[in-house]
């Protein structure tokens, strides 16, 4: 009887073991993959041919307007002083053209860094900073990052989290008050 | 309750004998701030139409109300009184929130709130003796196409939170963004830098906005005026609002005195 | 070892332990958190960059200069334009719903034919070919094609105007309101050319009497802008404002003084302060005035007491004002904007011109050359004509046009004239929104929204100088619509009639150039203001003044109908934003109320609340009664604007049509209809 017992006990914490362990892999190893689907821009957009082929400088596109508010992604607005025909050899761009140019509509860029309607950024005040300490550094890349898209929240992965921005704030010394990030 | 100081504080000085009531203001405010027209047909349900025809439960960030001085035909005297949030230096809704969703906590002293926060328990409601918070009991709904395009300032509310004036606080952030980008200072805002709806909109100048602290601004003088007084200022709340009337029945209804009380 | 119960349940809580330890849980409840607060079923805003383009809105009678605000290009509000010299960054409570009102539900999304009682959607080609095809046979003929207009300042009617005359019709009509009265009174009795102005900027005393600047009558902005200026917040008032009426108004609350006058009584009240500026000396240059004077005699101040109900002490005081202000200038009109008697008209005419301050404006050069003169259109009387179209006196058109008016609900006697309009062979409605006319047209072809469409203004009435304003299309067109004067200047093509322009823009651009002003920037949002003053020379009309001074004064209680700019226009119904700022002694749920003093009430032995019938002029509306002490004992006052029948879910069988109960009757002398102030009988339901 009591030897039934100890090989249970000891049968049934490999079993424990077995399963804390298959948790804790499937928990940091498959979920992060299940949380997220993976989306493409809906245009492949290459930085590089931009800014290293046609010498463009980041503030041709993303830059502050005279009220001193960003122009975050451009529209077609800016995109159709170049693009208003086909220009390049890509067919990336000439979809961009037929699609978008011409049928006069904006592209649905994803946005890595989106932010709920509630959330007031000003790029202005925090101009001091690199770019690169928020937003993926694609300056010279040639292709656009994956986009990952959180299928419960429906957020960006790299959207910046209310406690990230309350610990930026804290450390510099700045407000932390609701409104200055809140509308 | 200590009020927390402020080297800015925005501020009304409202001319009570200068307006006419007209009610721009209100339309301003509402455009600026989102808030959608409550429809007839969104509470049929309850057989009643909740409707602005019924003020029961609309969301009016500001209210012109229209106040009387009591007396009889031909004595009878009116007045009209926006009435935004006072913005008070020590808000009666602000420590009764049991979530900290509004909070009087940023540079300029303006009580914020914070929608998905609130919990909608309304004890701020019951707190305020201004009557200026307001309960969504519906979501915001806007007539077909109407909310195709809204206002880029305020955020939407869904139904179950309370809101109230913000004396129209992106306007303050873009301001200062504008000061950035002309290499000013955005914390010594010039006067009109920063201006709300309601008073950018008021064809009767009646509605004044700016810096309390800041002698530069037309509001820091007239707020020291002996014409001025704010709403039952008596209950010590300080707030950030003013009135401006020559009026003395205008002053004494402003605080409820009693008719033979003397006025302090 | 096999996996028996046992093993798999601490496998289990093993598998549970260890997710304790990996982002499952917290991630989990972290994203939960964020989704509960997506709220997918609420409106998103829109991103990009906030701009402004300037314009004048003219969904107000007179219009405000504002900017339009739009996000990402779509048009989101309003806010003034602080470079105009109109409207000086201030906006109306009905223009500040101007981007609103684009979307609104009421809009007519196209053109629509009645069939049967319901409407069907037709094309422009259709539309144009069924017009074109009827009024073909109509050329020539007098008084087949009529049309009824409610802009009165736009040069889209030279275009409507001028077509009618190339058609052989003069039945050509504007609404009525201040304007018409004035010019009825200016232009017809007493000889006058341009238009009456009012120089309220130089002024240092205005006396309003009946016309409600701040709220009703002409440009109110400017009007709440120019009394403002003066009287700044700290210093010195430099202008004193009085206003004599029978209800306690928004102009009266923030007058100097109110002087209480019967809503019949104002030509006598006028008249009285004549005789007393004449006794002390004060003289007129315009013809007539000897005669003037004998007539002014007969108002003394015990006549004025009984004919108005103002006290001679009170009458005194405001003579004594004029007469002690260096520039004082007299305002006269209905508290209603409209149906106010050209007596009154003409007696404010002869104070301005007793006192040196009368303003006359020159007319603009017409831009369509064979175009009635715009003054002697609107001295016209769409109610007598109406009437006698009814009695079977005037032809009944066969196409009756209606440009930016709303007739069936606006007009005196409305439910009546309502009928009178739906026995038009063809009733066409330009209507931008689903109004009542609309409703009972024939031929809906929508309007574009005064932000989707090219417009202007030549001196708003009320202005004190010659002032001209462009309307630019600053917002994407929501629906298929057309501007009414380039569709009739299509339709004139293919008639065979010649108005000298193809397209409206080119009639807009020879006015401009004729002006003298600069198309860039008046599009850019300018105002073009001229110094040049009109002929003052005219005749005082005393023969005419005292057949309509004597008549008989009404018997019993009196109704005035209040028009307040925040509950719409007979044209614009309360948009929905606006509806907020109704008051509840206004409208409260669907209840109209009525507003009456505690005297009044007690002697119609009705108290606070109470439903009462109001009957007058062949019709009744209810309300309920709403005691306030700002309305002269024996008077009932009434805000016009509700009880819509047609429009949308926010103004729709909201209250009762005040407008149904205004009781016309030809003034004596100038045989013109009249009907503010006029009796009404008052019944406790």
């Amino acid at each position: 009887m009591e030897e039934k017992k100890g090989t249970k006990c000891c049968g049934g914490f490999l079993a424990f073991v077995l399963g804390f362990l298959l948790s804790v892999v499937a928990g940091w190893v498959l979920f992060p993959g299940m949380l997220y689907s993976e989306l493409d821009q809906p245009i492949p957009f290459s930085h590089k041919i931009h800014v290293e082929d046609q010498g463009l400088t980041c503030d041709s596109c993303h830059f502050f307007r005279e009220d001193g508010s960003y122009q975050g992604l451009p529209t077609n607005e800016q995109c159709s002083g170049c693009h208003s025909e086909v220009v390049g050899q890509t067919q990336a761009e000439a979809k961009y053209v037929q699609e978008y140019v011409q049928k006069n509509k904006e592209v649905p860029w994803l946005n890595y860094q989106y932010q709920p309607d509630n959330v007031l950024f000003s790029h202005k005040a925090h101009e001091p900073f690199e770019c690169t300490e928020c937003h993926p550094d694609v300056a010279k890349a040639d292709k656009a990052p994956k986009y990952y898209e959180n299928k419960l929240s429906g957020y960006s992965k790299q959207t910046m989290k209310m406690w990230q921005c309350e610990r930026c704030h804290a450390e510099n010394g700045v407000s932390n008050a609701c409104h200055v990030c809140h509308k | 309750m200590h009020a927390k100081e402020f080297k800015i504080r925005w501020g009304m000085v409202i001319d009570v004998d200068k307006c006419t009531g007209c009610g721009a203001c209100m339309v301003a405010c509402q455009v600026e701030n989102n808030i959608a027209p409550v429809t007839p047909e969104v509470d049929a349900w309850a057989g009643v139409a909740y409707d602005a025809s019924n003020k029961l439960r609309t969301l009016n960030w500001l209210t012109v109300y229209e106040i009387n001085n009591k007396k009889a035909f031909p004595e009878y005297e009116v007045a009209y009184m926006p009435r935004p949030c006072m913005q008070c230096a020590s808000p009666a809704c602000v420590p009764v929130c049991p979530v900290v969703a509004t909070d009087k906590n940023e540079e300029g002293g303006i009580v914020s709130q914070i929608y998905p926060r609130c919990i909608g328990c309304r004890y701020c409601m019951a707190a305020c003796p201004y009557h200026a918070r307001y309960f969504n009991w519906f979501d915001p709904t806007w007539p077909a196409g109407m909310a195709k395009a809204l206002s880029p300032s305020t955020s939407t509310r869904p139904r179950g939170v309370v809101e109230k004036c913000n004396f129209c606080h992106t306007r303050f952030q873009q301001a200062k963004d504008k000061a950035r980008q002309e290499g000013g200072d955005p914390n010594s805002l010039a006067d009109g830098a920063y201006n709300t709806a309601c008073a950018e909109v008021c064809p009767s100048g009646a509605i004044l906005f700016g810096d309390l602290n800041n002698p530069a601004h037309k509001v820091h003088a007239l707020a020291h005026s002996k014409h001025s007084f704010r709403l039952l200022e008596r209950l010590g709340l300080g707030p950030q609002v003013y009135y401006y009337s020559k009026r003395e029945w205008v002053h004494r209804l402003g605080d409820n005195y009693l008719p033979n009380e003397k006025k302090a | 070892m096999g996996l028996d119960r046992r093993a798999f349940i601490k496998f289990i809580v093993g598998g549970a332990a260890g997710t304790l330890f990996t982002p499952i849980p917290w991630k989990l409840a972290d994203d939960s958190s964020i989704w509960s607060q997506n709220w997918s079923w609420i409106p998103r805003l829109k991103s990009g960059a906030v701009t402004a383009d300037a314009t004048y809105s003219k969904l107000c009678s007179a219009g405000c200069a504002v900017k339009v605000k739009k996000v990402g290009g779509l048009a989101f509000g309003v806010k003034g334009n602080a470079d105009n010299a109109l409207s000086q960054g201030g906006v109306c409570p009905l223009c500040a719903n101007g981007a609103q009102m684009l979307r609104s539900p009421a809009r007519v999304a196209g053109p629509l034919k009645k069939d049967g009682s319901a409407f069907k959607a037709i094309s422009w080609d259709e539309a144009e070919a069924l017009l074109a095809d009827k009024l073909k046979g109509l050329k020539g003929q007098s008084g087949k094609v009529a049309a009824i207009s409610g802009d009165g300042s736009g040069t889209a009617n030279e275009v409507l105007s001028g077509f009618l005359a190339g058609l052989g019709s003069s039945a050509y009509y504007y609404m009525p309101s201040d304007q018409t009265t004035m010019a009825k009174a200016w232009n017809g009795i007493m000889g006058g050319s341009g238009q009456i102005g009012y120089d309220l900027e130089g002024a240092d005393l205005v006396l309003c009497i009946g016309a409600d600047i701040m709220d009703a009558f002409g440009p109110t902005v400017r009007n709440q802008k120019a009394i403002a200026a003066k009287r700044p917040i700290e210093g010195d008032k430099t202008v004193t404002l009085l206003y004599a009426g029978p209800v306690r108004t928004r102009t009266a609350a923030v007058a100097d003084t109110w002087v209480p006058v019967s809503p019949d009584g104002g030509a006598a009240f006028a008249l009285g302060l004549a005789n007393l500026l004449i006794k002390s000396g004060k003289g007129a240059s315009l013809g007539g005035f000897g005669e003037f004077a004998e007539l002014a005699a007969k108002f003394g101040p015990d006549a004025v007491e009984k004919a108005a109900g103002v006290k001679t002490e009170a009458l005194m005081t405001v003579a004594k004002a004029l007469l002690m202000a260096k520039n004082p200038v007299v305002v006269v009109g209905s508290g209603s904007g409209q149906g106010g008697g050209v007596a009154l008209a003409a007696a404010g005419v002869a104070l301005n011109a007793l006192l040196g301050s009368l303003t006359v404006l020159p007319e603009f050069p017409k831009a369509v050359s064979h175009a009635p003169d715009r003054s002697g259109l609107l001295a016209k009387d769409v109610v007598a004509w109406l009437a006698d179209v009814d009695a079977g006196k005037a032809p009944t058109p066969e196409v009756l046009f209606v440009y930016e008016a709303n007739p069936a609900y606006a007009l005196p006697q409305a439910a009546a004239m309502a009928k009178t309009l739906d026995k038009a062979g063809l009733l066409v409605s330009f209507s931008t929104y689903m109004d009542e006319t609309a409703a009972l047209a024939d031929l809906i072809l929508p309007a574009p929204h005064p932000f989707e469409r090219l417009d202007d203004a030549q001196s708003p009435y009320g202005l004190g100088k010659a002032t001209y304003l462009l309307a630019t299309a600053v917002a994407a067109p929501e629906k298929d619509c057309k501007s009414t004067p380039d569709f009739i200047l299509g339709l004139a093509g293919k008639l065979g009639v010649d108005l000298g322009f193809g397209a409206f823009e080119d009639v807009l651009k020879a006015k401009v150039q004729a002006i003298g002003a600069d198309w860039d920037a008046l599009a850019a949002g300018g105002a073009f203001v001229s110094d040049r003053k009109g002929s003052a020379q005219a005749d005082l009309g005393a023969s005419a003044l005292a057949k309509a001074a004597a008549a008989p004064k009404a018997q019993g209680t009196l109704l005035a109908a209040l028009d307040h700019l925040n509950i719409g226009t007979g044209a614009l119904a309360t948009p929905p934003h606006a509806l907020l700022t109704v008051r509840d002694t206004e409208l409260y749920g669907k209840d109209l109320f009525v507003q009456m003093c505690a005297a009044t009430a007690k002697s119609l032995g009705v108290s606070e609340g109470a439903k009462v019938k109001l009957t007058a002029g062949g019709s009744e509306i209810t309300a309920r009664v709403a005691l306030n002490e700002g309305v002269m004992t024996g008077v009932v006052a009434a805000p016009l604007g509700l009880g819509r029948t047609a429009w949308d879910p926010f103004t729709k069988g909201k209250g009762d049509n005040v407008s149904k109960i205004l009781a016309v009757s030809a003034e004596p002398g100038t045989g013109y209809s009249v009907w503010a102030g006029s009796a009404v009988s008052v019944a406790k339901m």
